[in-house]
């Protein structure tokens, strides 16, 4: 099977508002400077996959319309990928689709947000069915509070841990030039927070941003002739769960499960916490990158809470988790997941600056959409094997 | 077989969003100077197209359209089409590459032709929004003019307010109609049974997803059962139909193997945390005098004994 690299990444700068430029201008920023990264022009792309959220976020039905002018994509093929906070990692895997089948040779992967315009919990409740369970619904925030609760009681996700993920975050976000929330919090100051769906805090939230990335991917034989560090696609999948199918514990998310099964199986990973030099994990919420730890096999169910307090998922620890500061430092939904991958690519090539984990060569990538149903899993090396 | 909303085949629902949109410089400059009766347009430096309005780039060839030209006010017509709205036309405004859409304003369609000369007419009060421009009216002795260079452009408009109101109107089908016109005329609460697991599928629904195969035998349901997972809203937000605090709560009613998603009432957020709900937690509906033919016809559920 043909490997694929990735060979340019690009980022806006994120904000919470970005009033100079347009949803399409904010996507066109981001796909220049990974342009400008892969040293590459429009014209030697082939495709381009748009990836945002809900339509509703925006208020623009079928914003890939409006990004052809943007990008200067006409008379290529572009197509729009949706699905929530996975949206950037599901748009990236059709990209992947798409040089494999041999439909293109590169593809441009642009993903963006700018949700400073839209209602975000109200926009988000549309995503439940309107007979069963919108009308209660509190976004995505009364349900992840609400099963981090039980976490709390049987896997012992306590609010104090969840919180050191916060400390953790924060301070690393701090030397990444993209992130647009840079302040230090301490556990007392996340536990002293005001609640917003308790357990769910204030500073166990991140922030929502205006902001885009974009990613470059092309063939083996190629890729080598565009950059001299491709950063490989060593594995990726997208798994799907129903979302009200029985007997569902919500404990951790069977589709994350899944996904993460077979790509270490692609990836030839037996022991995660070993053999990744670094993970780039999307928490909506502080209680989510724990419940991912055990999720992607960084330590046993139950075990999340003594993981982050040990330490070793800091920059300094042996299984370094979110260098960039993750979705804590900037959070445009529909981009986050993009974001991920560029910055495990950044990581495996050596190219993350201030906030590079030295020397690594092997990352782990997860993003998810809906609320618990849709997971992926990616795998990024700097050896195609 | 109707489809008045009054009946349980169709119920309504409203989708209300506010937003606060962003135009990007050019779009933004464009507007601004809609109230000096400007037209401003956008010179690609690459390809030598101008757009109207203003754009940030170029659809043609990719480049930035960072040269801002004033456009003559006048035009031709295009092409155009009647609505119950009043007539659309595409203009050609002199010296631009892309036809604008707008309003032509005139007595009679009839009086209408394709390449017919046309001027903008403007709106008494500007606003800082595209009907500024209110239209565009015959103007048979209109000369061709030439786009100029734009010089002390107004400031951009940076944000506009925008408010989407969808109404849809949503078909039960059989099992939610069936289902929840048990829930309105006789506070039934029923299930169906999938053959092959054996588990009580709520809502109900025609396929089981964990074994897929048709569903079989409706099942009554009890209005108790266990809160699998809760949390206490504090957040307040658009569209919210109950005053924080509250309790959010997803609960397996007593027989079913599915989550509903409700609230928890009668306690306060106090005693939420302190663990006066909490996974494994039974509850009772407290059913209201609402018959919607919806799950809020139950109020909230309250909290009961393991054994009442």
């Amino acid at each position: 099977m043909t490997s694929i690299a990735i060979v340019g990444t690009g980022q806006t700068v994120h904000a919470r508002r970005r009033v100079d430029v347009s949803q399409a201008g904010l996507a066109r920023e981001a796909a220049i400077e990974a342009l400008n990264d892969a040293n590459l022009t429009m014209d030697d792309i082939d495709a381009v996959v748009v990836a945002s959220g809900p339509a509703m976020f925006g208020s623009v039905n079928q914003p890939e319309k409006w990004l052809v002018d943007a990008l200067g994509a006409r008379y290529k093929p572009v197509v729009r990928v949706t699905s929530g906070g996975g949206t950037g990692l599901a748009g990236a895997l059709q990209a992947i689709n798409q040089i494999k089948a041999g439909l293109a040779r590169r593809v441009l992967v642009v993903a963006y947000d700018k949700l400073s315009e839209g209602a975000l919990q109200a926009s988000i409740s549309t995503l439940y069915d309107p007979f069963w369970g919108r009308e209660f619904a509190v976004g995505i925030m009364g349900f992840s509070a609400a099963y981090w609760r039980a976490r709390m009681d049987r896997l012992g996700h306590t609010e104090e841990a969840a919180a050191m993920v916060a400390v953790k975050n924060r301070k690393n976000a701090m030397l990444n030039p993209k992130a647009h929330v840079k302040k230090e919090v301490t556990v007392e100051e996340v536990l002293a927070s005001k609640p917003l769906c308790w357990p769910i805090k204030v500073l166990d939230v991140p922030p929502i941003s205006d902001g885009a990335c974009a990613v470059i991917l092309a063939a083996e034989g190629d890729a080598e002739t565009i950059t001299n560090t491709p950063a490989w696609i060593r594995g990726m999948a997208y798994y799907a769960e129903a979302d009200n199918g029985p007997n569902r514990s919500m404990l951790q998310s069977e589709p994350l499960k899944t996904a993460a099964a077979r790509v270490y199986r692609n990836a030839g990973v037996t022991n995660p916490r070993r053999q990744f030099d670094v993970a780039e994990l999307q928490e909506p919420y502080t209680c989510f990158e724990l419940s991912y730890y055990e999720g992607l096999g960084l330590c046993a169910e139950g075990e999340a809470a003594e993981l982050i307090a040990s330490g070793a998922t800091q920059m300094t620890g042996d299984i370094p988790v979110n260098p960039s500061g993750g979705c804590m430092g900037a959070n445009p939904i529909g981009a986050t997941a993009l974001i991920r991958l560029a910055e495990a690519a950044m990581q495996v090539t050596g190219k993350a600056g201030a906030h590079q984990i030295k020397g690594a060569e092997l990352a782990l990538v997860q993003a998810g959409g809906g609320w618990a149903n849709l997971r992926g899993v990616a795998v990024v090396g700097s050896s195609k094997d | 077989m109707t489809t008045t909303p009054e009946t349980m085949d169709f119920k309504n629902f409203q989708i209300a969003m506010p937003y606060t949109l962003t135009a990007g410089h050019a779009v933004g400059s464009f507007l601004a100077e809609l109230a000096h009766q400007r037209i401003i347009g956008a010179r690609c430096a690459k390809c030598d197209t101008v757009r109207v309005p203003a754009q940030d780039f170029c659809g043609d060839c990719g480049g930035e359209s960072n040269e801002f030209v004033v456009v003559p006010p006048t035009g031709t017509l295009t092409a155009w089409t009647v609505t119950d709205q009043g007539i659309i036309g595409l203009i050609a405004l002199d010296g631009t590459s892309v036809p604008l859409l707008h309003q032509v304003i005139t007595a009679t369609p009839s009086d209408l032709q394709v390449g017919m000369r046309v001027k903008a007419t403007w709106a008494a009060e500007p606003v800082g929004a595209m009907m500024d421009l209110a239209g565009f009216v015959s103007a048979p002795d209109a000369p061709v003019a030439q786009v100029e260079p734009a010089v002390d452009l107004s400031s951009p408009i940076e944000q506009l307010d925008y408010r989407m109101e969808l109404d849809y109107e949503h078909a039960y089908g059989h099992f939610y109609g069936t289902l929840f016109d048990g829930i309105k005329n006789s506070r039934r609460i029923r299930g169906v049974r999938c053959p092959s697991c054996r588990n009580v599928l709520l809502p109900p629904r025609p396929m089981c997803e964990a074994c897929y195969v048709p569903t079989g035998d409706w099942i009554d349901l009890p209005d108790t059962g266990i809160v699998q997972a809760c949390s206490v809203v504090h957040i307040e937000f658009v569209g919210q139909r109950i005053p924080p605090p509250y309790v959010y709560a997803e609960i397996v009613l007593e027989g079913s193997s599915t989550r509903l998603i409700h609230t928890v009432g009668g306690l306060s957020a106090e005693e939420a945390r302190s663990g006066a709900v909490r996974p494994g937690t039974r509850v009772k509906a407290v059913w209201s005098d609402r018959r919607t033919g919806g799950l809020s016809d139950i109020d909230y559920f309250e909290v009961v004994a393991d054994h009442e």
